[in-house]
């Protein structure tokens, strides 16, 4: 079949071929939520059985390249790169920042901040005083922090800060206009 | 009225307000310099007189402390604070929650008319405003125009909070990928059930778009 | 060796592993190809976003039976286009964001609205087509792959793809002919 190819079609393909613009918390929100899932596990016996069903190329005798194999996945199975399990204080259910419905008064709010080179990572807002000792962030797998908070029923204003001294504000969520300080902050309303 | 029974009066109502004030001087003693407290203690003193929520103020307060802001700074944030929450109590209603008047506080702020939000009372006479009033004042910070932002939420009270939630989300979503914020909204109105914008349209398109 | 600069197969080990971490430049390599893919077929931002999420976290779940991790790309591809094509079924495209109407040429005002009107027409015009000359169109003229790799993709035959894509040309010649000429 003849190749479809003319200008009109490069022109269309061309105009298609322009990235539409992203979201910029979309790869924040991917690892929030890969960091709910279990690690995968390294080694393991499956790993190293298919280890081994793999034609080596070593140019060694047959009796000597035998042994080599069997040495390496057995220092494999032995060493391999354990990831350490973080235990994450979530308290399910909890929704993420932006407006959300209370459930008997309050509403469980999971926040999270994704950045794998923070020390500490603390919340603040009008719901702990702005008080930068009070809520600690807990690190998940993946370099994403959280935390959950039950909030009651209004618009609350908070804000991360960063290894002690950075403030940021919640990039996946509707930043904060109204503020008096100059300090970048976000928004999150419960509604009644 | 003399001025011994207004004295009284307004001792009774300090009264009556001493208990969670007590509470509050504390936190702000333990953040504030002495002068900064002393000025910020006259706010909220105002504040509980003519009946406004203080807990707002306080937090306002400790906010500024937390960030290192100045004294002057602080008290400043709080009076103007005071101011918003005074507005949005004579637009929504002497009834309203705190909630209420702190996201009404916040809608006129982000530049919402009052009348906007006593037409968003009407409209809902008898349910909790405080997503509306959110939705708002979203709306204006993702840069759709205040008069454009209340005339959209004012048509979309009769939807429930659940629908208005859903709907900030779209059109937050729609924003950050490129679309412009007017558009946005318009089109994800007509999502909202039983709700049209009388403009665009769902589905597909029966002609193709004009090309200028 | 900084993660960044990894290639995909030394990433999937990583992350197969137990660093996770290491997902998220997996992440960041490929999400823009793929948000192009997904917008493209599914037109509706919020739609392209959820199929894009759910790609990259089934993945990551499954990262395990991706045989070849040199091919990732490939096969995380192929996850994506499986679920635009569910939630394109699902959602039947009831509603499309369309970008420029708030945009209303006057005139003396120069071209930039010309150059977002004809994209425009085309999201419009690509919106009408079948889903699965869509499809075809896309992964032929947008993505740029080869028959074989679309028949690996698609679980298609090469003839049958080839025939959806000339009648995505055809169709879009025909609806955007009279587009030019207006």
């Amino acid at each position: 079949m003849r190749e479809e190819r003319d200008e009109l079609i490069d022109r269309i393909a061309a105009e298609l071929r322009v990235v539409p613009p992203l979201d910029p918390a979309l790869d924040a929100r991917i690892m929030a939520e890969v960091a709910t899932l279990p690690a995968h596990e390294p080694g393991g016996v499956g790993a190293a059985v298919r280890w081994l069903a793999r034609p080596l190329t070593l140019r060694v005798s047959p009796i000597a390249g035998l042994a080599l194999a069997a040495g390496v996945a057995a220092l494999l199975l032995w060493t391999g790169v354990f990831s350490r399990r973080d235990t994450v204080a979530l308290e399910t259910p909890a929704a993420a920042p932006g407006i959300l419905l209370a459930h008997q008064g309050r509403s469980t709010v999971q926040f999270v901040l994704v950045s794998p080179d923070a020390k500490t990572v603390t919340l603040v807002g009008d719901f702990n005083d702005w008080d930068a000792a009070a809520t600690p962030l807990h690190r998940a797998q993946a370099g994403a922090w959280s935390v959950a908070v039950q909030l009651v029923p209004g618009r609350h204003r908070y804000a991360f800060i960063v290894d002690g001294v950075r403030w940021i504000a919640d990039p996946t969520a509707p930043p904060a206009p109204d503020d008096d300080f100059g300090s970048p902050g976000s928004v999150v309303t419960v509604g009644a | 009225m003399t001025a011994s029974k207004t004295l009284l009066i307004a001792a009774a109502l300090l009264a009556v307000t001493a208990v969670p004030s007590v509470a509050q001087d504390a936190r702000l003693a333990r953040r504030l310099d002495a002068a900064t407290y002393a000025q910020v203690q006259g706010e909220l003193d105002s504040a509980r007189l003519a009946g406004l929520p203080t807990e707002p103020l306080v937090e306002r307060a400790l906010e500024g402390a937390s960030k290192n802001a100045a004294g002057p700074r602080i008290v400043a944030a709080v009076h103007r604070l005071a101011g918003d929450l005074a507005s949005a109590r004579r637009a929504l209603g002497e009834t309203s929650t705190t909630a209420e008047l702190e996201g009404g506080a916040s809608a006129l702020r982000a530049g919402a008319d009052s009348a906007a939000l006593t037409e968003l009372r009407h409209s809902r006479p008898r349910r909790q405003l405080t997503v509306p009033l959110a939705v708002l004042a979203d709306l204006v910070a993702r840069g759709v125009p205040a008069d454009t932002a209340a005339r959209f939420v004012v048509s979309l009270a009769p939807a429930s909070d659940e629908q208005l939630v859903m709907f900030q989300r779209n059109v937050e979503r729609d924003i950050a990928l490129g679309a412009p914020p007017i558009a946005a909204a318009a089109v994800r109105m007509t999502g909202v059930t039983g709700l049209t914008s009388g403009d665009a349209a769902p589905g597909p398109q029966a002609s193709p778009p004009r090309k200028p | 060796m900084h993660i960044a600069d990894s290639d995909d197969a030394v990433l999937v080990r990583r992350v197969l592993a137990g660093d996770t971490r290491a997902y998220s430049a997996l992440v960041a390599r490929h999400r823009v190809r793929l948000t192009r893919y997904a917008v493209r077929m599914l037109g509706d931002p919020a739609d392209a976003e959820e199929a894009l999420q759910d790609a990259f976290v089934r993945a990551f779940r499954s990262l395990k039976r991706c045989e070849d991790p040199a091919r990732f790309s490939a096969w995380l591809f192929r996850i994506l286009v499986n679920r635009c094509r569910t939630i394109g079924g699902q959602r039947g495209r009831r509603e499309r964001l369309v970008m420029s109407t708030a945009i209303t040429p006057e005139p003396g005002v120069p071209h930039p609205e010309d150059r977002a009107a004809w994209r425009e027409a085309i999201e419009w015009a690509l919106a009408r087509l079948a889903p699965d000359y869509r499809e075809a169109f896309v992964l032929k003229h947008v993505e740029e792959l080869s028959y074989e790799e679309m028949a690996e993709l698609t679980g298609a035959g090469i003839s049958a793809l080839k025939m959806r894509v000339k009648r995505a040309c055809d169709q879009l010649r025909t609806l955007l002919s009279e587009v030019q000429r207006a």
